[in-house]
């Protein structure tokens, strides 16, 4: 693979791994036909992020490879602190870089990137990558009941009053009105909190759609990373998401990159509940730690604590209609690609066998992407799946919304 | 000024007097080679030399010319002692680091001689502080025997270029590799530490070369940790003169202005690390 970035493309280029930065420790670098796709996952497989840049965002763009790997274009990894040092400081790259130039060199077994600098000066540097398959999460965003597409100022502006020490915001969304608010574990330091809220009016947005009232709680600085990018190149941000406890992806394109982000959100026993449902049944608690959930943050809620919030939870069956399916039965259905299944379980519907009362998780967001062999069993991991891993060949979902 | 009235008699005591009327004069180009406690303080009538070492493979030293000063006075040909740089530079800045306009403080440097203190008068806006600082009998610094006629490959670029070439080195290399040859790379620098290896190369042709002077082509490493102090004397100067002769040996030359505009030199030798297999 080798491509070169010229002028500004460099720094978005830059401004991309910065993004990717907030997500995860590691970079995946995927070089296909359609584009150069940059990925990160975080740790405990919660966030997700792709920069996909087509052929026209480079200067000079092509995927010749060494015979050794047949004609197929290297898919590695790189450590994120080898890669970010390289971009840190973005205003001397726009004051000094003229030319990038990214490539792959199987025989050193490295990855080259070179900056050609003003006053007749090169950077070279060689970085040993880990070959690995591709990383992807399919999300069907255009099944999300709701929908939201503003400028990034818009939602920077909402963002910003926001401390920066802030880990998770609720964003809530009703056919009146958006708004956001700080969200907090624990109801023992009430008075030691700010809580800001803040509410939109649908007029604010470029495009609004509400299927089901709901409060969705994800990591703020993941998106804030996104925001960053998306505000830089002025570019509208889309917000596909459903009910508490299902991703949550926040999209943008422009001609030649599109980048994705998709969170996992709060299972939160103290969401409303989406008006259009009429089934209830006995309140139950989500499940606790022991139960194939792995928490992000190891942030415990207990509900009932914020005085303004319901007493009892309510089991919603999913809005798109699948099947309520128990923790043991839905792991056998994890190694399948086609499961929209897989993509819609509602957390809430697991959890007869509740344990501790009052624990709110993140679910694990992505599963088995980090494993190249296919062939497993159906579950070395019992973590549920929100959106599935797919090997990059599969093209019957679009990540990107179309709006 | 109280300092520029004490009476000339006392001065018969003194082998040495300095004066300067802007202390920063001295302690800036004194942080540059700081990177241990310790410096021999040479002294002669054309000016002071001050010498830092580490474990005989690195010098560095700092000229200061006699008419940096605005007295300079010796009364033997050569006057040299030891003293603790740590302490000398936290008296020099006894009335605060900050650089503000128009305040500086004056600064009378004296010394009697062999087991007499280096006694320091300083003053700003009216204050006089007077300092003590106990000297130690000298070592011998090492000779690098580094000589204009060995030298084999010299450039001398604008340190700008240099800067941050070495704000962004890999310090998880142990090494700093320069390669100077008159076919390319021309000047490179290279590292190699954890997450792959790094070269920054300099062409001949680049507008902040103002000498290329290379007649074969040449790779030495350097120890990182030997080599990173003289970043503060590249952040202070503005063109640096890099030599090496036959066996390798490195020169490194700073040219530093100071805040009146005056220019001192600031100098590193390093010896190449030979343990390590040329790559």
């Amino acid at each position: 693979m080798n491509c070169v970035l010229e002028g500004n493309c460099v720094k978005a280029f830059g401004k991309a791994i910065h993004a990717l930065s907030r997500i995860g420790d590691e970079l995946w670098l995927d070089p296909t036909a359609t584009g150069l796709a940059l990925r990160a996952v975080n740790s405990s497989r919660s966030a997700y992020c792709c920069f996909l840049f087509s052929p026209l965002f480079f200067h000079q763009y092509s995927l010749a490879s060494g015979p050794e790997l047949g004609g197929e274009s290297l898919k590695c990894k790189l450590l994120m602190k080898s890669v970010l040092p390289l971009f840190r400081c973005l205003t001397s790259i726009e004051r000094n870089v003229k030319r990038c130039q990214v490539s792959v060199s199987t025989p050193g077994d490295r990855v080259v990137i070179q900056f050609f600098c003003r006053h007749g000066i090169t950077k070279t540097y060689n970085l040993g990558f880990q070959e690995s398959e591709p990383l992807q999460a399919v999300f069907a965003s255009h099944l999300c009941a709701n929908a939201l597409k503003a400028p990034a100022r818009l939602l920077s502006d909402m963002v910003m009053h926001f401390p920066v020490s802030q880990e998770e915001i609720m964003l809530s969304m009703t056919p009146q009105r958006v708004s956001l608010r700080n969200y907090s574990e624990g109801g023992n330091d009430h008075l030691k909190k700010m809580f800001t809220e803040m509410s939109l009016h649908p007029d604010e947005f470029d495009f609004y759609q509400v299927g089901v009232d709901s409060d969705i709680t994800f990591g703020l600085k993941e998106f804030r990373g996104l925001l960053s990018f998306a505000e830089t190149h002025s570019l509208p941000v889309s917000i596909h998401f459903g009910a508490a406890g299902k991703p949550v992806c926040f999209s943008m394109e422009d001609m030649v990159l599109e980048a994705t982000v998709v969170l996992a959100t709060l299972v939160d026993s103290e969401s409303r509940g989406p008006s259009q449902h009429t089934e209830t049944s006995t309140p139950t608690m989500p499940r606790g730690a022991d139960v194939a959930v792995r928490p992000v943050d190891s942030c415990e809620v207990h509900s009932n604590k914020n005085q303004d919030l319901p007493a009892e939870t309510v089991v919603v069956p999913s809005s798109q209609g699948s099947p309520i399916i128990t923790t043991p039965v839905m792991m056998q259905l994890l190694p399948q690609h086609d499961s929209l299944v897989g993509l819609c379980v509602p957390n809430e519907a697991s959890v007869r066998d509740a344990t501790t009362p009052a624990s709110s998780m993140i679910c694990s967001l992505l599963f088995r992407a980090l494993l190249s062999q296919e062939g497993e069993d159906g579950c070395p991991d019992r973590l549920p799946v929100l959106a599935c891993y797919s090997d990059g060949e599969e093209e019957d979902f679009q990540r990107s919304p179309s709006l | 000024m109280p300092l520029s009235t004490q009476s000339q008699g006392d001065d018969e005591q003194y082998v040495l007097v300095a004066c300067s009327d802007n202390a920063r004069n001295l302690s800036n180009i004194l942080k540059a080679i700081s990177f241990k406690d310790h410096a021999i303080f040479t002294a002669t009538p054309n000016g002071l030399r001050v010498t830092v070492e580490d474990s005989k493979c690195l010098q560095a030293n700092a000229f200061i010319q006699a008419d940096i000063f605005q007295e300079f006075t010796i009364r033997e040909d050569s006057v040299t002692f030891q003293i603790n740089l740590t302490v000398l530079l936290d008296c020099l800045n006894i009335f605060g680091g900050s650089a503000l306009p128009g305040i500086s403080t004056v600064l009378r440097m004296c010394y009697k001689g062999y087991g007499y203190p280096l006694t320091l008068f300083l003053e700003e806006g009216g204050v006089v502080t007077v300092c003590k600082i106990n000297t130690q009998e000298p070592e011998e610094p090492v000779d690098f025997e580094f000589c204009s006629t060995n030298v084999t490959n010299k450039v001398i670029l604008q340190s700008e270029g240099l800067k941050e070439a070495f704000s962004e080195l890999d310090l998880t290399s142990e090494v700093l590799q320069i390669t100077m040859s008159p076919s390319q790379p021309y000047f490179r620098l290279s590292t190699f530490g954890n997450s792959g290896n790094a070269h920054y190369d300099y062409s001949k042709d680049s507008d902040m070369m103002e000498l290329f002077q290379c007649t074969k082509t040449q790779t030495n490493r350097y120890k990182m940790s030997l080599l990173k102090p003289s970043t503060k004397a590249l952040a202070l100067s503005c063109k640096v003169s890099v030599r090496t002769d036959n066996r390798g040996f490195l020169s490194l030359q700073y040219l530093v202005r100071n805040d009146d505009g005056q220019i001192c030199f600031v100098e590193y030798y390093c010896c190449p690390d030979e343990d390590v297999e040329e790559e």
